[in-house]
């Protein structure tokens, strides 16, 4: 498992596509930057919360789920070009392996992007001049609680990108299932149970109970665990059955 | 012979699901004010005196970014057929120039989303019927905000189709198509210079016209850029 | 006999189409096994089945004397292999693209300069795959399915592409590995020529049946030459042959003779001198194997 590990980070470090981590968080850092913060509405408690919220509409909302496909995409693409699937699976490896390897590459990825972005929020903070102490509640739910929340997004691409060799189709699927998010967010009884806007919700800091967007945490992760469980067992299973 | 190349381009993308994504874009968008008004029709109704342009104006809330996206995954699939299959090596084989080919991609590109615009036009028609907005039907405005978006983002798909046509790895397009969706969705905020802003027909001196006027002078121009580019470069 | 490859009914179906039929192979070890067969036979198939890329749809696949759905891992192990076209990673040099399989086997960096060395790619080892040549890319195949030492190499078409110098080394590089490290090998070709040079045991395959399946030397055997007979006055010649009980044939206006040994021939001649016929030549027609190749597989009757 640590070979195949080691196999795949190494595929992966060496191509182009580890330049887009840094897509995000350079987004996000110019979003924070151009938006004035001290012109947004409502009284916060504390100005690193307002810092965020400026950035997180965009970055949470729809980027971590697109980006995250162009990543399954990504690691898969190498092994679609020239027969590497045949390859790897003509080692001693196991398919299941195989998978899980390429799992935890993405979500080990997608945490970088997270503490990537989480540099893009505290620089923000800094030029704007917020002397607020930092809540460290970002990085807990923030940046941990949207990093899991990419769970099961991560496991459906892997299982598509597997699926398909074209870029374009597992990114419709993902644009498809996004999309809905935007409406999603703004009801409190969707809003909670559909997947794809769970980063949102999960990297959303508002407090208190009576924020509509504000989502108990065991509901959150049961809706993150039952999809990611869904997923990633659909994709396994699907994966063991491919004709390479 | 454009016509020709067109026929095959058209063969070409049989089966692929793109025929299904130009449906399924415009279905999307409205499906979408399906949810919204289903929840909460009473609440929506109430918000304004006009509801036909209240409900326009929500359809159109996200037409535009998924026109941006649409955009972005259709150029990307025209492109990777052609990838997969060795194909532009046997296209610039054939007694055509490489200017026709482009031009045929595009061609059909613009045919599949204005289809699409047209499909919105009347699936919006249909559901705003349905939902009993009122007996005068806006249908010029209807038309209006699914065939402007359109025009507008004229200059985008030129963008993407050289980005898509003239990369190896087809997640450069998609990460480019990614940062637009991004884009369109704060077209609020955006200059007015930015081609990403114009299919949401805003603009400082609101009037929507504007918009579609650069997004054809626009495409053009990024469309010959991207053109001789393509022309100039090797074949892969 | 010890069998490093032993298929049991081994059959592929896709749909109605079965690609491979009830297949009952046998590489014994240290052999070179040629599996030869024309277009569409269904050898990538077969080949596919032993690397388990692809489940049989009926019968086993047993390798180095283990069933492959069971003991697959540790059969992989000790097998390289290179099916159809050669996989690579285009981003990756050559070096790059060894060094991703090597952290999966898990073994020391220096098989990775062996084997480029063996296949003569160590002066473009740090250039990307991408601008590798097809003979080149070839040759990174090759020695991936060589890096980890395997006992069993398994080549699908290996001299694809190759130039005749470059298929003169491959051919060179794999009769030499049975001797110097122990391995079997299988390597499939639609070339009965290719497989002529360096095979020890011949498979055929046609249309999903193995319809041969011995030493090369039995494959010979059929092509064996056959005796022409130049006479006058040919008819008759012939007649009287047959009527003497010689099998014979007319054939572009000679006579060929169903039966080689000498002494057969001899009584042929014997008795066409004796009933006055002029002799003008007795030749051999060299049969080819391409001949018998041919033969079989569009006869596609079993020999
Ligand atoms: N994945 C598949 N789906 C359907 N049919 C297949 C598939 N793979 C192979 N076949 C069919 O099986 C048959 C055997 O194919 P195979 O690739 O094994 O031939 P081959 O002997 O390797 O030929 P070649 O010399 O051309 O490489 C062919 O008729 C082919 O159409
Ligand atoms: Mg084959």
């Amino acid at each position: 498992m640590i070979g195949i590990l080691g196999s795949e980070w190494y595929k992966l470090q060496k191509s182009k596509a580890i330049f887009l981590l840094f897509a995000g968080p350079i987004a996000g850092l110019l979003i924070g930057l151009v938006v004035d913060i001290n012109l947004l509405p409502g009284e916060a408690i504390n100005k690193w919360h307002l810092a965020l919220l400026s950035m997180n509409l965009n970055y949470a909302l729809l980027f971590l789920p697109l980006i995250t496909g162009v990543f399954a995409s990504m690691i898969c693409r190498y092994e679609h070009q020239a027969g590497g699937w045949k390859q790897l699976l003509a080692m001693p490896v196991t398919r299941g392996k195989v998978f899980i390897a390429k799992y935890l590459l993405l979500v080990t990825v997608i945490l970088g992007m997270q503490i990537l972005y989480l540099g893009s929020v505290f620089v923000v903070g800094i030029v704007h001049g917020i002397t607020d102490p930092f809540p460290m509640v970002i990085v807990w739910k923030s940046i941990l609680g949207g990093w899991i929340a990419t769970f099961p997004l991560v496991a459906l691409q892997l299982g598509i990108s597997i699926m398909w060799k074209s870029f374009a189709a597992p990114f419709a699927v993902n644009v498809c299932f996004t999309l809905p998010a935007i409406l999603a967010i703004n009801s409190d009884r969707f809003g909670p149970y559909y997947p794809w806007a769970q980063p949102f919700s999960m990297m959303y800091i508002g407090g208190n109970t009576e924020d509509v967007f504000f989502i108990p945490w065991d509901q959150l992760l049961t809706v993150v665990g039952g999809s990611f469980l869904i997923f990633f067992i659909c994709g396994y299973l699907y994966f063991q059955r491919k004709a390479v | 012979m454009i016509g020709k190349l067109v026929a095959q381009d058209v063969l070409k993308i049989k089966r692929k699901g793109i025929w299904f994504l130009t449906f399924l874009g415009p279905f999307g968008v409205v499906a979408l004010q399906m949810v919204n008004y289903g929840v909460r029709k009473a609440y929506l109704l109430q918000q304004s005196d006009d509801d036909w342009a209240y409900y326009i104006s929500n359809v159109s809330a996200f037409s535009p970014f998924a026109l941006i996206l649409g955009i972005a995954i259709l150029t990307s699939f025209m492109a990777s057929i052609e990838n997969e299959t060795n194909g532009w090596k046997q296209l610039t084989a054939l007694p055509v120039s490489k200017m026709a080919i482009y031009l045929s991609k595009f061609t059909v590109l613009v045919m599949l989303l204005f289809l699409s615009s047209i499909l919105l036009a009347l699936f919006s028609l249909s559901y705003g019927v349905f939902l009993n907005l009122g007996d005068e039907i806006p249908y010029l405005e209807l038309l209006k905000y699914s065939i402007y978006p359109f025009l507008a983002s004229l200059p985008v798909l030129a963008l993407q189709l050289w980005v898509a046509t003239v990369s190896k790895n087809q997640g450069i397009p998609i990460t480019v198509g990614v940062f637009g969706v991004i884009l369109s969705y704060s077209a609020y905020v955006l200059p007015d210079w930015m081609i990403w802003k114009w299919p949401s027909l805003l603009n400082q001196w609101n009037e929507p016209m504007i918009n579609v006027l650069f997004g054809l002078t626009f495409g053009a121009i990024l469309y010959v850029i991207g053109m001789v580019d393509f022309m100039r470069r090797d074949v892969k | 006999m010890e069998y490093i490859v032993e298929t049991n009914q081994l059959t592929k179906r896709f749909g109605k189409e079965i690609a491979v039929d009830r297949v009952d192979m046998r590489i014994p070890k240290g052999e070179i096994y040629g599996f030869l067969g024309p277009n569409g036979a269904g050898k990538t198939t077969t080949i596919r089945m032993l690397l388990g890329l692809m489940k049989p749809s009926f019968g086993s696949v047993q390798v180095f004397q283990k069933f492959l759905n069971e003991d697959r891992l540790n059969i992989l192990k000790k097998v390289g292999s290179l099916v159809e076209n050669p996989s690579y990673y285009p981003h990756l040099t050559a070096y790059e693209n060894l060094e991703a399989l090597r952290k999966v086997y898990g073994i020391p960096k220096s098989s990775i300069t062996e084997v480029l060395e063996l296949v003569r790619l160590s002066d473009v080892g740090n250039k990307k795959v991408k601008g590798f040549s097809l003979g080149m890319k070839q040759r990174l195949g090759i020695a991936s399915a060589l890096l980890h030492n395997p006992e069993l190499l398994i080549l699908d078409e290996p001299t694809n592409g190759l130039d005749p110098s470059g298929i003169i080394e491959i051919r060179n590089l794999i009769k030499r590995l049975p001797a110097e490290r122990g391995i079997t090998i299988l390597i499939s070709s639609h070339l009965l020529s290719e497989i002529d040079q360096i095979a020890t045991t011949v498979g055929v395959l046609n249309k999903g049946h193995l319809i041969f399946q011995d030493t090369i030397e039995r494959m010979r055997e059929y092509s064996k030459q056959k005796v022409l007979l130049s006479v006058s006055d040919r008819e008759h010649a012939w007649q009287s042959l047959v009527a003497a009980g010689i099998k014979a044939e007319l054939h572009n206006g000679m006579i060929s003779l169903k039966e080689k040994s000498d002494e057969k021939v001899a009584q042929a001649v014997r008795s066409l001198v004796h009933n006055d016929f002029s002799i003008y030549r007795v030749e051999e027609e060299k049969g080819s194997l391409e001949g018998i190749f041919l033969e079989m597989t569009t006869e596609e009757k079993s020999l």
